[in-house]
């Protein structure tokens, strides 16, 4: 640990450098705009697993916390620090950023525009993360959000302004939830500061701990896909150009998710108790009816929206166990899902550049056509499904039991979601890599090497987090523990 | 004397720019350049004059004239925003030649006014100061070149801001005929035991009328969006920036009579500010002209600045008053790429700005950013803005009046995006030229950026002013 060097504000201004440099460069200087883009991606990535490796396990607690005051008169502080709960989100951040920067290499239409919101959102993405002040965390939150609208508009595919306009009105109006939310805590707990440290040591009163966890729950779990207000995600999904559906389904959703657990859990720890029951129902819901409808789906993209919107309800309901197994889970869940999202809207984004369809039924047999892009497709499934020695197995594993020892009922039906879910990514995958070939693309190249390593790193992750979890788990219980605490 | 002098330093910028501007304005045929470069330095004269008197305090003309750092924050504010308007005036396209030295001098002498009313503790003064302001915009709103709509804003504009001064001087003789005094600072000592009287509450409202017009605030709106969209571009943005602040101005100080005494004032004014809300909001929605939209999207942020009146407390005065700051940046360069779009002063659909990324790259990202701090999106000033002023009205307890804010704010991003939209996606149906952009406006448009965005993350320095300027108001 090394209080000298500033490591937070680094990783936070790295992009956000790159973004000033990226609007000053011409128009026309492609080349020099992507490699400044993966320059700051490639910092954040170094600096990311620096700190994840250098973060002193046994201690525990906040660390690297770099803490000055901002606005005295209304208690705002620029307060960045990490612990087992932030810590895997960061690096999962910084991963997904860099592959997804290489992963638009090819990119052709407004290239400086595109990279420039996209470290915007990232700006915001790390903002969230490593912030500690409730302010700041607003502040970042809706910097993450705004981006996504151009980004979707402009480089996407499949009815993209419909699914553009849905998503950003329906997370402001989440976000229209925090506000107040925040606001409303900051004066309820009497103290006059946005230091959310400060203001979970104190305790808010129960009474206002009740409405406190609703707007939170409601207004980060917008973002999460909590059901039913997740009819955005998939429609999103569908609509986003590849490196944004990565960030945004890899890691943006996660945000909600971080959002209830940082600041709804660690503020209303009495609210999560009055509230738990319905947010385990509402994710056990979001689990089987993700599981069913993508059932139903013939479009390579709505398959993994849906199965987001299930996957993203476990880890729901790992937050609603309220325990230490339960919470750990979801936290590895979002990290697991985080990668395994990005490496399946990575292959698919490439089988879409190549074919221009992502129907199911249109496509057939692309592992002998392209079997670099259907290799890391179905290993992306393989851990969708939760098989052993990959990184979800783990995080599903512990969400399951967790689940059934506190909800027994819709633990169960969890578990039934995930076999139904199971049964539909087989399906994609037998239907879209093997059976009968289709002529028509029976040329449409493979990756090439450089861009199949992108790919490949994420592929990489998954597996050393599921053959080492202890590698993430033990880091996330000692974020994990003194939250417990809090809730006897 | 000189001490007195000092007091009056920008106003009597303001009162010599003005009169040179009249002497320019007599001869027949006169260079718009000229007139236009005499303007633009006078007008900087008159910042450094604004910036020179900020932290003056005193009191001038028997008591009547209050100068404080309260009233030094707006002038500045005023002198700043007719800087800014004046300087996208050069080709003044909308405005006949003729009318044109007349524009300028109009522009002054309104913002002489306002400059009066803002340091005006007496009520004869504050009226004689809010007519010369408002005389002035009765004459600037019809200058325009062209067709026909411009003589339906000026007359709309002549007949409601009259209604509204009647209004406002029967409510005066309410308040005198309560506690027999004109001055403020006797009123406000006296007020507060007659506050529960109808008669000072009707009073006070009434009074109040007359900046809930200028405002364009529920139910004084009716004009705003006629007045925004025949008025020429230029006065328009003058209309949206520099008047705004001066009404703020004024609430702030006659609400802070009553002390915060009175339920009933706090109801009314509470529902002004979610009518105002909500209605500027949904009207918004269906607009296809762009000034029109900007107009109807005023009273909802007339409604935002009104929740920090409401609230009659030093956070809620303070927070109010970044918002007027906040408002005004953002506003004016909403309206500064309208001026520079519409190149010929002819109003502007929403639909005409396609394919701007492409025909102006700079003055897009412009647009792009002052919508979305319209919209109270951060790291943005607006976004600031709105949080210190709904943080006041939770402090007060306000919750479901914070919820409809956020509510109406995520509705305005409805309309916002639409526009945004159009800037971005839309491609136009004939290709058109790119617009030229000069040096001075690049500039410009960088400098407002960067307000718009450092002032929205680093809010500490003027939060700090302003919080020393609403420390005693009286």
């Amino acid at each position: 640990m090394n209080p000298g060097f500033p490591y937070l504000s680094a990783i936070l201004l790295a992009p956000a450098l790159g973004l000033l440099v990226i609007l000053l460069l011409p128009h026309d200087n492609r080349r020099a705009v992507r490699w400044v883009s993966l320059i700051s991606a490639g910092v954040c990535l170094i600096l990311s697993i620096y700190i994840y490796a250098a973060y002193d396990r046994a201690a525990a607690g906040l660390q690297f916390v770099e803490r000055a005051s901002w606005v005295p008169s209304l208690g705002i502080f620029y307060y960045l620090a990490v612990d087992g709960i932030n810590l895997p989100m960061v690096l999962l951040t910084s991963i997904v950023f860099f592959t997804g920067v290489w992963t638009m290499w090819d990119l052709q239409h407004r290239v400086k525009e595109f990279f420039a919101l996209m470290l915007l959102m990232v700006v915001g993405v790390y903002g969230v993360f490593l912030s500690l002040d409730l302010f700041f965390l607003f502040v970042w939150y809706d910097v993450s959000l705004f981006p996504m609208y151009p980004l979707i508009a402009i480089w996407g595919s499949t009815r993209k302004e419909y699914g553009a306009l849905k998503l950003t009105l329906y997370l402001l109006a989440g976000s229209a939830l925090v506000l107040p939310g925040i606001l409303y805590v900051y004066f309820q707990s009497g103290l006059f500061t946005f230091d959310l440290v400060q203001i979970a040591q104190a305790g808010l009163p129960v009474e206002a701990q009740y409405l406190g966890f609703f707007l939170f729950l409601f207004g980060f779990g917008v973002l999460a896909g909590l059901w039913p207000f997740h009819t955005w995600s998939p429609v999103g999904h569908v609509a986003a150009p590849t490196a944004v559906s990565m960030i945004h389904a890899g890691v943006l959703m996660k945000l909600g998710a971080y959002g209830v657990l940082r600041v709804g859990m660690f503020l209303c720890p009495q609210g999560l108790a009055d509230w738990s029951p319905l947010f385990a129902l509402l994710a056990t819901v979001g689990i089987v009816y993700g599981a069913f409808v993508g059932l139903a789906q013939t479009d390579l993209k709505y398959v993994i929206g849906y199965s987001s919107v299930s996957h993203m309800g476990l880890v729901s309901l790992g937050l609603a166990t309220m325990s230490v197994g339960g919470i750990s889970g979801a936290v590895f869940q979002m990290f697991a899902h985080g990668v395994m999202t990005a490496l399946f809207f990575s292959s698919v984004g490439h089988i879409y550049d190549r074919t221009h369809t992502k129907l199911i039924p249109d496509l057939g047999g692309m592992a002998k056509v392209m079997p670099r892009a259907s290799f890391f497709f179905i290993l992306a499934a393989l851990a969708g499904i939760g098989v052993p020695c990959l990184a979800s197995f783990w995080a599903e594993l512990l969400v399951f039991i967790a689940g059934y020892q506190a909800y027994p009922l819709l633990g169960v039906c969890a578990v039934l979601g995930l076999v139904i879910s199971a049964l539909f990514m087989l399906r994609v995958v037998q239907k879209t890599f093997y059976g009968e070939k289709n002529e028509r693309f029976a040329a449409a190249p493979d990756m090439t090497p450089a861009m199949a390593l992108p790919r490949a790193l994420l592929a990489g992750t998954i597996l050393l987090f599921g053959l080492l979890p202890r590698l993430a788990l033990d880091l996330i219980d000692t974020g994990v523990a003194p939250l417990v605490g809090m809730f006897k | 004397m000189a001490g007195d002098l000092m007091l009056f330093l920008p106003e009597a910028a303001c009162l010599l720019m003005a009169l040179t501007l009249f002497g320019l304005s007599l001869p027949k045929h006169q260079d718009q350049r000229r007139v236009h470069s005499w303007a633009m330095g006078l007008s900087l004269l008159m910042v450094a004059a604004g910036l020179a008197g900020l932290f003056q305090e005193g009191h001038l003309f028997f008591e009547a004239y209050r100068v404080d750092l309260f009233s030094q924050f707006f002038k500045l504010l005023l002198a700043v925003a007719l800087l800014l308007v004046l300087g996208i005036c050069r080709q003044l396209t909308g405005v006949e030649e003729r009318y044109q030295p007349e524009f300028f001098l109009f522009l002054t002498t309104c913002t002489l006014g306002m400059m009066l009313m803002v340091s005006a503790v007496e009520l004869m003064t504050l009226y004689v100061a809010l007519e010369l302001s408002s005389f002035s915009l009765y004459i600037l709103v019809p200058l325009r070149s062209g067709d026909n709509i411009d003589v339906e804003a000026g007359v709309k504009y002549l007949f409601i801001g009259i209604t509204a001064s009647c209004l406002m001087l029967f409510g005066m003789s309410y308040i005198f005929g309560a506690v027999h005094s004109t001055y403020l600072a006797r009123i406000a000592d006296t007020l507060p035991l007659w506050i529960h009287q109808p008669g000072a509450v009707i009073g006070l409202l009434l009074t109040l009328s007359g900046f809930f017009f200028k405002l364009a605030a529920f139910p004084f709106h009716f004009w705003a969006p006629d007045v925004y969209q025949g008025a020429a571009n230029q006065v328009t943005t003058y209309i949206a920036t520099a008047s705004k602040a001066a009404a703020v101005a004024l609430l702030i100080r006659l609400t802070a009579l009553s002390a915060g005494t009175s339920l009933y004032l706090l109801d009314v004014l509470m529902v002004l500010c979610v009518a105002s809300m909500t209605l500027g909001n949904l009207a918004a929605m269906v607009q296809s002209d762009l000034k029109r939209m900007l107009a109807y999207s005023s009273v909802a942020h007339a409604g935002y600045a009104l929740m920090g009146v409401l609230t009659m407390t030093r956070l809620g005065y303070s927070s109010a008053m970044f918002y007027t700051l906040a408002y005004m940046v953002m506003n004016f360069a909403a309206f500064m790429v309208v001026v520079k779009v519409a190149s010929q002063g002819q109003d502007l659909k929403i639909s005409d700005l396609a394919g701007l990324h492409r025909r102006a790259p700079l003055l897009a990202l412009t647009l792009m950013l002052a919508l979305f701090s319209l919209a109270g999106i951060p790291p943005t000033v607006g976004f600031t803005g709105k949080f210190l002023v709904f943080a006041a009205a939770m402090r007060d307890g306000h919750f479901w009046l914070v919820l409809v804010g956020m509510i109406n704010a995520t509705l305005s991003l409805y309309y916002y995006l639409m526009v945004i939209k159009a800037a971005y996606l839309t491609e136009p149906a004939e290709p058109q030229e790119s617009l030229a952009i000069t040096g001075p406006t690049r500039a410009l448009n960088y400098a407002l950026i960067a307000a718009m965005v450092a002032l929205g993350l680093f809010p500490r320095q003027v939060l700090e002013l302003t919080e020393k300027a609403v420390r005693n108001i009286f």
